[in-house]
């Protein structure tokens, strides 16, 4: 069938001996399942060696109980039926790797996730944990030996973005004795945090911090820097991507430079929400600016003097919590690209707090108003800062999402603005506040990314932001091998999430250079020459362009780099030429119809 | 064999059948948000077995049709919504796919109530707890299918997949 089949040394052509192990979770599964009954049932099947129950599958001597078995009995294949396969998939592979067998001899049946927390009635729950794993032996009686893929790396990376978390992961790199070529967009390094004064929760000054940063990475021997650079072209794959790098300034197109490199950073950030021209009076009224405005008109530091707009002394301040962030279908317009920005941008509420404790210690004879749909000051060190603003007289309006305050011009002409809005906390009292200035709490949107979606295939979540393959368990990676998310690309972030996360991007693309060579799980899709019709039609379902066709053969040619192993190809080709590892025709084929008992007297055609 | 009437049947029979459905499910999206459900302990219809593939892309219209053909009273196929593919775009083909697949499986005579299509993300494991919940129901009111069955009344069930191997 292929070449794993024919590495099959441990099974070669060996009858499948299969251990059917059946864990009681501590009573999560055995609770509900008559797990003795099911593991009687079970080893009546054909193929089944032994099966048996243990108290804890995972556990030292769970594990233990099938390696003795595996040895006792000849196992060559083996199913757990447990938790969700999310959980321990790994730790039983190990288990198998320990005694010997081929980790990919194995199959994980969910019997408490989908069985034993969602069934209550004890007889359907144990009917249906016996066909789950009747399903199992029958998948797994067509289960090749795998072996994981091992990739060479080329000992360099490109971060892409320049901003703080791109510094972070360069620098980070370079001080573990990588090379690192960092490029920017821009005309200068340290991004949006460049225009900042005092930042939350340390009250360090941006510069101080930004500034050593840019230093060690200017002068670090390991870093290429570039500015007013873009990625042109980008080829290959993990280990070995081939780079053609744009330089140029004042909008003229200048050389263009090389790199090899192979792992790349994306650390290109997101974008401040722009609010439409007339919502809540942007654009109509100059004394309606935005928070990130603030924090530059704020980062120059006047002291002593006077707090003004455009010559005018300012009493009154309003702050505007949530604006294109948390929107409404229906109350809010969608934007460009027909989306509403749905989701917490997490940084604004701290940002506003820590704004309005600035302005009150430098000037405390400003009224401040905040008018929120909540107060989400998450972050450590956060929750402070909602203390002290009330402490020191901001005064809270909490208003209705579905209703959110109207900024319109003083009717009585006494203040330039007034801010009406209803006040959740007073039982829906009508508040009118007036404001000689009015700061728009701005939410952070993803900026647009279609050019390196393209590049690198990233995957795409709702919120138009980069996602990673698993936020618990594979933090900062990409679904495509060699790529990781350093920063906001993936989400709004404040400063300290978005260096964390591109110092994790740092440390997992030093640990794969390290290695010199990643390993990949095996169930990619392969190509039987012999069945291959040439017809191209695998080409063009492939989300990865991982398929090229050998026009001296005629064939299709799958690459083993690029496949991410989704097996949409296996289901579109008309020949059946294209089988996925791990999820080949007859072991989902199999599978179904042992689910529907159907006995198997005759192979399925592979 | 012939086909449960479900207008006549006793109430207390169909409630003692068991429709058998097969779900076919991609593991990143809808299988974890299966997973939620239980996590969450939503209590659903036992009725949908699921199958795991990487990516609701590789569900073969091949697979649906064997189910059928070898026993199933329905087959639910669940991915990712569109826009929030692990594979980038892999739905898309299931999303052009299943359609199709539906009007052949009418034309075949299979209730189009047995084959549903729905996107499932990791966070819905609401949406798929009712989602069985609601299926189960349908297949239920609609009775066995069996499939070969109406195959050979029609004179079409010469095909070998259509023949359950039990027969």
């Amino acid at each position: 069938m292929s070449e794993a089949m024919t590495r099959n040394e441990q099974v070669g052509g060996e009858e499948p001996r299969i251990g059917v192990f059946i864990c009681h979770c501590g009573g999560n599964i055995s609770d509900v399942v008559d797990v003795k009954r099911v593991a009687e049932e079970i080893g009546k099947l054909p193929n089944v060696a032994i099966s048996t129950t243990h108290m804890f599958m995972c556990s030292d001597p769970g594990q233990g109980l099938i390696q003795e078995k595996i040895k006792e009995c000849g196992l060559n294949r083996v199913i757990v039926a447990a938790c969700s396969p999310s959980l321990h998939e790994l730790t039983f592979r190990r288990t198998l790797n320990r005694a010997g067998l081929n980790p990919y001899l194995f199959e994980h049946t969910n019997v408490r996730e989908q069985v034993s927390w969602v069934v209550d009635d004890k007889e359907l729950a144990t009917q249906k944990t016996t066909r789950l794993i009747r399903a199992a032996v029958g998948r797994t009686r067509h289960l090749v030996p795998l072996e994981k893929r091992h990739i060479p790396i080329h000992p360099a990376t490109l971060v892409i973005g320049g901003g703080v978390a791109g510094l972070t992961a360069a620098r980070d790199l370079a001080r573990r004795g990588i090379e690192v070529t960092l490029i920017e967009h821009s005309d200068h390094l340290g991004g949006r945090m460049a225009d900042l004064g005092h930042l939350f929760p340390t009250e360090d000054k941006a510069g101080d911090l930004l500034e050593p940063l840019i230093q060690e990475v200017l002068a670090a021997q390991k870093i290429r820097v570039y500015t007013h650079a873009k990625v042109e072209e980008s080829t290959g794959a993990i280990g070995d991507f081939h780079l053609k790098i744009r330089l140029g300034g004042n909008g003229k197109p200048g050389e263009v430079v090389e790199a090899h490199v192979g792992v790349v950073i994306l650390a290109i950030g997101l974008e401040e929400y722009a609010p439409r021209e007339g919502e809540y009076g942007m654009g109509l009224y100059p004394q309606v600016i935005t928070l990130l405005d603030l924090a530059r008109e704020l980062a120059k530091e006047r002291p002593g003097q006077e707090f003004t707009l455009n010559g005018r002394p300012i009493r009154n301040v309003a702050f505007l919590h949530c604006v294109g962030s948390r929107q409404h279908p229906g109350v809010h317009k969608p934007g460009p690209q027909g989306k509403i920005n749905d989701y917490c941008s997490r940084y604004c509420c701290t940002g506003i707090l820590h704004s309005a404790c600035e302005l009150k210690k430098r000037y405390p004879h400003l009224n401040i108003y905040e008018f929120f749909e909540d107060i989400r000051a998450y972050g450590r060190g956060h929750e402070e800062y909602y203390t002290k603003a009330s402490e020191e007289g901001v005064r809270f309006v909490r208003f209705d999402p579905l209703r959110p305050p109207c900024v319109e011009k003083d009717p009585r002409g006494e203040s330039p603005l007034v801010v009406r809005s209803i006040d959740r906390l007073t039982e829906n009292m009508e508040v009118e506040v007036p404001a000689d200035l009015v700061v728009l709490g701005i939410g952070l949107q993803a900026r647009d990314m279609s050019k390196l979606i393209d590049l690198y295939r990233c995957s795409v979540g709702v919120d138009r932001f980069l996602l990673e393959v698993h936020p618990k368990l594979r933090p900062v990676e990409l679904a495509v091998s060699g790529v990781f998310l350093g920063g906001s690309a993936q989400g709004p972030m404040d400063i300290t999430e978005a260096t964390a996360a591109a110092a994790a991007a740092a440390s997992k693309a030093a640990a794969m250079i390290t290695q010199g060579e990643i390993e990949m799980d095996p169930f990619i899709a392969k190509v039987k020459e012999e069945l291959c019709t040439g017809c191209r039609i695998c080409l063009s379902v492939c989300p990865y362009d991982a398929i090229s066709r050998d026009e001296e053969k005629g064939i299709a040619v799958i690459s083993e780099k690029l496949c991410t192993g989704c097996g949409t190809c296996a289901a579109s080709c008309p020949s059946n030429a294209i089988q996925q590892f791990g999820f080949n025709d007859a072991e989902v084929k199999s599978e179904v119809l042992a689910l529907l008992g159907v006995p198997e007297r005759e192979p399925v055609a592979a | 064999m012939e086909r449960v009437q479900t207008e006549t049947a006793n109430p207390k029979v169909a409630e003692e059948w068991q429709p058998r459905i097969v779900g076919f499910l991609c593991y990143w999206c809808s299988y974890t948000g299966a997973d939620g459900a239980g996590t969450a302990r939503i209590l659903y219809a036992p009725n949908v077995d699921i199958v795991k593939v990487m990516c609701s892309g590789r569900i073969d219209p091949e697979l649906v049709t064997t189910a059928f053909a070898r026993g199933a009273d329905g087959v639910l196929v669940c991915g990712c919504h569109i826009g929030d593919c692990h594979y980038i775009n892999g739905n898309h083909k299931t999303m052009a796919r299943m359609p199709l697949l539906k009007r052949l499986l009418t034309d075949l005579g299979i209730e189009p109530e047995r084959f549903r299509h729905e996107w499932v993300s990791a966070a819905e494991g609401q949406k798929f707890a009712q989602l069985v919940t609601e299926m189960t129901e349908q297949v239920r009111k609609l009775g066995p299918l069996n499939w070969p069955g109406i195959m050979h009344r029609r004179g079409v069930g010469h095909g070998q997949d259509l023949r359950p191997w039990g027969e």
